[in-house]
């Protein structure tokens, strides 16, 4: 029994909201309708909450592309990338990935989690190097640098200056330095100073790893992510990326301007031990890079939602946790209160995500609402009506109830 | 630090541990219900059911009023508050 002790007292409370059908943990879609709407608990609900970022999930070009290589090649590689599961999908889409970052080489990876996990655990080593990473950092990086059991350095979230600090108390010390931040950090929906990021780290000799889960395909002029946005393309050394997110299907990627990335081949675990992407994956994602390489006024409509959001959530006076961002949150004083908020909003027809201490910044506790660029009029007027009743219903989720 | 110096260093130990501890308290105490009196063996996570970021974000208020680097990977090694006072202390003996 000593085994699972541990979990009694969380299970306490995960199997109470489980049993009166509040988990939101365990929220079943149970049957998608199109990119922005599911059946849950038999009703028809608006989903904010998927990162759906660019609405590609139902593209009908990236579903017939999966189709076609589903017929061509089959259901699974049932292989890894290193031993036995590399197609020419995955090296034709790691071409085109690093042809629209403007890289020398990319590698493909099973999951986003796994790309993060194996990049970082590969490039540093314990006792040989060091990593810096941003505090908001998120778990797969923390995992990555706990998987590398090199020494692990936390500096304040977005502050180039708390980097600098860190890295000086370094100075004059021969070791490997990787300092790890992210593009846009997906709870708050803030963005890092990428360029101030890259030269602080190069004034170190430290390299510099940018994570573009949430922000690639969505920030910069062509979609390249808050790296573009910042003009510092040119200046990073690692850029990794998710599929699952504005890509619309899973896998991961992390590109580089170092040719040295391709030795991550064979010491990265996480790639070299788990089977690779399906060729279906595959396939979606090269139709869906597509239409983020051509704009195609995709990130225009997202922007325009988003600012639809923001714009009526801070007329309502919500306590916003940052500018206009494809991830718009609301901050709630505690846990109890924003459970019975995202409850509310579930039971007005709206999905979103719940977030709670310890996943979040400072110990906050938020409703996150992903915007999507196929959130319809409709879509859009039915969540802002339920955010503005959530206004009207919970006080302490305003600013005014704060001063 | 060489071993003489830490010899050196020895007298300031214990005053030094205690500034350290009462500033460790000072940081933990807004994150308690104030019903828990904090001792050198309170154990962080089940006794104040401190949450792992809240502990490494102490630790970031440590290392800047210390100026030195306290490796995240030390911290997940300690449970109470003293065995983080230890960490501390050492640390600060290894950089000085």
């Amino acid at each position: 029994m000593g085994l699972f002790e541990k979990f009694e007292k969380d299970a306490a409370v995960y199997n109470a909201l489980s049993d009166a059908g509040k988990n939101p943990f365990t929220v079943v879609m149970e049957e998608m309708t199109g990119p922005t709407r599911a059946r849950i608990k038999g009703r028809e609900t608006v989903l904010a909450g998927t990162h759906n970022y660019l609405g590609l999930t139902f593209d009908t070009d990236s579903i017939a592309a999966a189709q076609d290589a589903l017929s061509a090649s089959g259901t699974g590689t049932t292989g890894s990338r290193f031993a036995n599961g590399t197609y020419d999908g995955h090296r034709a889409l790691e071409r085109e990935l690093a042809d629209f970052l403007g890289y020398s080489d990319c590698m493909v990876f099973s999951t986003g989690y796994q790309a993060n996990l194996g990049a970082i655990s590969a490039l540093a080593k314990p006792g040989e190097d060091i990593l810096f990473i941003d505090a908001d950092c998120h778990a797969c990086i923390y995992d990555g640098c706990q998987l590398s059991g090199a020494e692990t350095i936390r500096f304040r979230h977005n502050s180039p200056e708390s980097l600098d600090k860190r890295l000086s108390r370094y100075d004059g010390d021969e070791k490997g330095k990787l300092v790890c931040i992210e593009g846009m950090y997906s709870m708050f929906g803030d963005i890092a100073p990428v360029r101030e990021f890259a030269e602080v780290a190069h004034a170190h000799n430290a390299f510099l790893y940018v994570d573009e889960a949430h922000s690639f395909g969505v920030y910069g002029q062509n979609g390249r992510g808050v790296s573009e946005a910042e003009d510092a393309m040119d200046v990073i050394d690692f850029y990794s990326g998710t599929f699952s997110k504005s890509l619309a299907s899973i896998g991961g990627f992390v590109a580089s301007r170092h040719r040295e990335l391709d030795y991550l081949r064979f010491s990265a675990r996480p790639y070299m031990f788990t089977a690779s992407p399906s060729p279906a994956n595959i396939a979606s994602v090269r139709a869906a890079l597509k239409k983020v390489v051509n704009g195609d006024g995709i990130r225009q409509r997202l922007w325009q939602n988003i600012n639809r959001f923001h714009g009526a959530f801070r007329q309502f006076g919500l306590t916003l946790a940052a500018d206009p961002a494809p991830v718009i949150s609301v901050l709630l004083p505690n846990r109890e209160r924003a459970f019975l908020a995202w409850q509310f909003l579930l039971e007005q027809g709206v999905y979103v995500n719940m977030a709670i201490p310890p996943g979040t910044p400072n110990s906050t506790s938020l409703l996150r609402l992903s915007v999507s660029a196929a959130h319809t009029d409709d879509d859009v007027t039915k969540v802002i009506d339920a955010y503005g009743a959530l206004a009207d219903a919970f006080e302490d989720a305003r600013v005014a109830s704060q001063a | 630090m060489s071993e003489q110096n830490a010899r050196d260093a020895g007298p300031s130990v214990q005053p030094d541990d205690d500034l350290v501890f009462r500033k460790i308290c000072g940081l933990l105490e807004p994150l308690t219900n104030g019903d828990v009196k904090l001792t050198r063996d309170t154990d962080l996570v089940t006794e104040l059911e401190v949450d792992s970021v809240s502990i490494l974000d102490i630790v970031m208020e440590i290392e800047d009023a210390y100026d030195i680097a306290i490796p995240v990977n030390v911290i997940s090694e300690t449970k109470t508050i003293g065995e983080l006072v230890d960490a501390i202390h050492q640390i600060k003996q290894e950089q000085a």
